[in-house]
């Protein structure tokens, strides 16, 4: 089998024992989330902190797609870019309470997605990959030619509430309370998803994805799982497009472009998808990269075009996955000394 | 929808492949507990055949019944539902899953999950938690007929269960198929190119010719008919 | 809204599809060959683009459009030796993000060399005139890209179905497995093959540079439009590609006269909607 097909390959199964250490993680993590602005004195880094993990959760979206039903979404930033909108809109029109318009703005990108989903995961591998940045661009087409709805090119401020679920709205636009926000509900994501990826369902999706037709022959639906993880996918994106709009209290269409989704694909790619925190990493590394070669270079484009390619040909599991794989061969070495 | 009295029925099937039929209007019917062989030289329609019956191909022109009601229109989900099942020629299996974890994923799905009586029977109960791409060929092809089995289906089609076996699998295998027909009262439709298996568990062979019918029968009848004889060796020349 | 004028919309309408159907082409052909489909190939229509300007500010226009032909060529070969011949034995995926890597180089790259303002492709004298079409004018040079993309189609048709690459692309879109096996050196006559797609991405870079505007940026949206004729007319089809790249003109065309803010959705819609009918596109994987 192909390195790059290990990429993509299930992980094995896990002892009963390791759910209390998820669960500890799980705590440490929110931890540390808590802790870090104490650490951090820098507004600067927990801005930049903050970006990464919202591009991160993107990118998590799009990796568990590909960990969990084997294929490349070119177009995601549609569900980060819509969610952003819908909560833009329903804040601009004023027609319902701040808190159901962020319900429904995580709703409509998700269900959406579900009834797309029911028709395009029926599409196999690279064509896939292809009409989904097809997808992501009729809906950046749209926001940029549906003046009257979304004031094209321009975009719009979003009038945010003064309070958001009993807390005030600095929560959101402070980067040291932002900061937590975000990488507790990251945490909380990949935690829900780690859940997801071990049940019954994560189960069936997996088994799916290495045999389609062997599923069927068992007796299984395989559209009904793999769109319904398209749509939990969707739905990590469209919370990150959600914290997004709340943090820039604006919107545009940039939030739609290809470039966007490409970028959160290489986060996922950098970081590793086999492991559900992989493309979190790519996304710190990356957005951390994309600073430091800020002030050296203009060629940013160049270098993470450059990187996408020697991880993709020198390191299929990623970095995370590498590392992980490491640690596996340490772990085994110690056990035999 | 007991009535009929055949378990598995193709009638007038036909399928195109490229300029020609790989299939050419095939009449089989297969009586409920019968084990029929279906054999051929290489292009017959053997496989072709059995992927219609199973649903993996579409029908084309013809219909197929299963305790004579119309399957035609339905998924290879929905088949399975009915009690249909399949194994494949070239190994089908899930490379990444343990033995253990797709048997039980196939046993979701059945009425009676009876996941360690198949793994008993195909030898393969201490190969559980290995996983599926890790293990011997002859042990992959053993699964791919062990994901059949699982919720003992009615009807059971095998597209060469032995290939690549040793002679001695293989002999191994039909005295399995065999004994398991008659215990769990399973319609089988082999398709098979080791001889030895086919004359040794079938109770009927039918034989096909560039999509056709050439010939249906006992194996004695089989083996005396000469119109099979000119098939196989005539075209081996 | 005259009959003539509808006429010539349609012929607005050829010029965009004949644009796009050697674009599309190019990707028809790296697909049937190596299996894989070609995410550079947006960028390199672009620096085709560019390239041809460069050449044509020195040589002129006509050395230009050869010019970045040959340029896209030896790149294309380059590209099959280094990227897609190593891969090949890989998960397809693996090349798709090698040459979205390689995407993001060469927006890079034009970015470096020509710098992010947009610049035009001057006309050649002899075409920067119009034409009198059923009474109404119509610029030569949209009929040289109609002249160009026939030309293409034909060409590509006749080498297909008389020469010995041609049946070797024929045969391995078909059955790529046993195609292989047939003694043909299939390394040497897969980089002409790529050659040959990504020149036809260079050539229609150039030709379109006097109609749209030169930015490293126009690669993106080429992309989108051909994996749409692509995958509309079915992957490794030529046949299907011209049918899907000629309706998408049209439909491109017309839609931005009559109904602008659907223009754009329609392709994609029509992309989705062949998808649920045919998963594996509109004309199969036959030729």
């Amino acid at each position: 089998m192909s390195r790059a097909t290990m990429n993509i390959a299930a992980a094995r199964v896990a002892s009963p024992r390791l759910s209390h250490l998820s669960w500890l993680l799980l705590v440490l993590a929110l931890a540390v989330g808590f802790g870090l602005p104490g650490v951090v004195a820098s507004v600067l880094v927990l801005t930049l902190l903050t970006q990464a993990v919202i591009g991160g959760m993107l990118a998590v979206g799009v990796g568990f797609l590909i960990r969990q039903n084997g294929v490349v979404s070119f177009g995601h930033a549609a569900w980060y870019g819509v969610s952003a909108y819908c909560l833009g809109l329903l804040l601009r029109h004023d027609v319902l309470s701040a808190e159901l318009a962020l319900v429904l703005a995580l709703a409509v990108p998700t269900l959406t997605a579900f009834l797309l989903g029911l028709v395009i995961v029926r599409v196999p591998g690279v064509a896939f990959s292809m009409l989904t940045l097809a997808v992501g661009q009729a809906f950046h087409e749209f926001a940029m030619k549906a003046q009257g709805v979304t004031n094209g090119d321009d975009g719009f401020a979003i009038p945010l509430p003064d309070t958001l679920f009993g807390l005030p709205i600095s929560t959101v636009q402070q980067p040291e309370t932002m900061f937590v926000l975000c990488w507790s509900l990251l945490a909380l994501v990949i935690f829900g998803l780690y859940v997801t990826v071990r049940s019954p369902f994560g189960r069936l999706t997996e088994a799916i994805r290495e045999n389609e037709e062997r599923a069927r022959f068992i007796g299984y639906r395989t559209v009904l799982p793999r769109a319904a993880t398209y749509a939990i996918s969707a739905f990590v994106a469209a919370l990150a497009g959600l914290l997004f709009a709340l943090y820039n209290g604006f919107v545009s269409p940039e939030v739609l472009h290809w470039s966007l989704s490409g970028s959160a694909l290489i986060m996922a790619v950098i970081g590793g998808s086999r492991l559900l925190w992989g493309p979190a990493l790519g996304a710190v590394i990356f957005f951390f990269l994309k600073d430091l070669a800020g002030n050296m270079t203009e060629h940013w484009p160049a270098m993470i075009g450059a990187t996408v390619i020697v991880v993709t040909v020198l390191m299929p599991a990623g970095i995370a996955g590498t590392l992980a794989e490491l640690f596996e061969r340490l772990r085994k070495a110690g056990g035999r000394a | 929808m007991t009535g009929s009295p055949y378990a598995i029925e193709g009638t007038a099937l036909t399928r195109p492949y490229g300029g020609f039929f790989a299939v050419n209007k095939v009449d089989i019917a297969v009586p409920h507990g019968e084990i029929r062989g279906l054999i051929g030289p290489n292009g017959a329609g053997k496989s072709t055949l059995i992927d219609v019956l199973s649903g993996r191909a579409a029908v084309w022109s013809g219909q197929v019944r299963m305790d004579g009601r119309d399957i035609g229109a339905l998924g290879a989900q929905e088949r399975r539902r009915q009690g249909m099942a399949r194994s494949f020629q070239k190994t089908n299996i899930f490379p990444e899953l343990s033995v253990r974890e797709q048997l039980d994923i196939a046993a979701r799905k059945a009425e009676k999950p009876n996941v360690e009586e198949v793994m008993d029977e195909l030898g393969l109960s201490d190969l559980g938690a290995a996983r599926a791409r890790d293990i011997a060929y002859g042990e992959q092809r053993r699964l791919d007929l062990a994901l059949a089995l699982i919720g003992r289906p009615r009807v059971l089609l095998l597209d060469e269960p032995a290939a690549g076996l040793s002679m001695r699998e293989s002999l191994g295998l039909a005295t399995l198929l065999r004994d398991l027909a008659q215990r769990w009262k399973v319609t089988v439709l082999l398709v098979e190119h080791d001889m030895e298996v086919v004359f040794s568990i079938c109770d009927r062979i039918t034989v096909l010719q560039l999509g056709r019918v050439l010939a249906e029968g006992t194996p004695d009848e089989i083996r005396r008919s000469a119109d099979v004889v000119t098939a196989y060796l005539g075209s081996a020349a | 809204m005259t009959a003539n004028v509808f006429l010539i919309q349609i012929l607005n309408g050829l010029v965009y599809g004949g644009l796009l159907f050697i674009v599309s082409v190019g990707l028809v052909l790296i697909f049937g060959l190596r299996r894989v489909v070609n995410f550079a190939h947006g960028s390199l229509f672009m620096i085709g683009a560019y390239v041809g300007f460069s050449i044509s500010l020195v040589a002129g226009f006509w050395a230009g459009l050869a010019g970045a032909a040959v340029v896209l060529a030896v790149a294309g070969a380059l590209l099959d030796v280094s990227v897609f011949r190593p891969l090949r034995r890989q998960d397809p995926i693996a090349t798709v993000l090698v040459t979205f890597g390689l995407l993001l180089i060469l927006e890079d790259l034009a970015n470096t060399v020509w710098g992010k303002e947009t610049h035009s492709l001057p006309l050649p004298e002899i075409l920067a005139g119009s034409v009198d079409i059923l009474g109404q004018p119509f610029p030569a040079y949209r009929l040289l890209v109609i002249a160009v993309a026939a030309a293409v189609g034909i060409g590509l048709a006749l080498w297909l179905r008389f020469s010995r690459v041609g049946l070797f692309v024929r045969a391995s879109s078909v059955d790529p497995v046993t195609t292989a096996v047939q003694g043909v050196n299939t390394d040497r006559v897969s980089a002409l093959v790529v050659a040959v797609g990504t020149a036809l991405a260079g050539l229609s870079g150039t030709i379109a540079a006097p109609l749209l505007a030169l930015s490293p940026s126009m690669g993106g949206s080429i992309l989108i439009e051909s994996f749409i004729v692509v995958v509309v007319g079915g992957l490794g089809s030529f046949s299907g590609a011209l049918i899907a790249a000629l309706a998408i003109g049209q439909i491109h065309n017309l839609g931005i006269i009559y109904v602008p803010w659907a223009a754009t959705m329609v392709p994609f819609l029509l992309m989705v909607a062949v998808l649920v009918w045919r998963p594996t596109g509109f004309a199969g994987s036959h030729v």
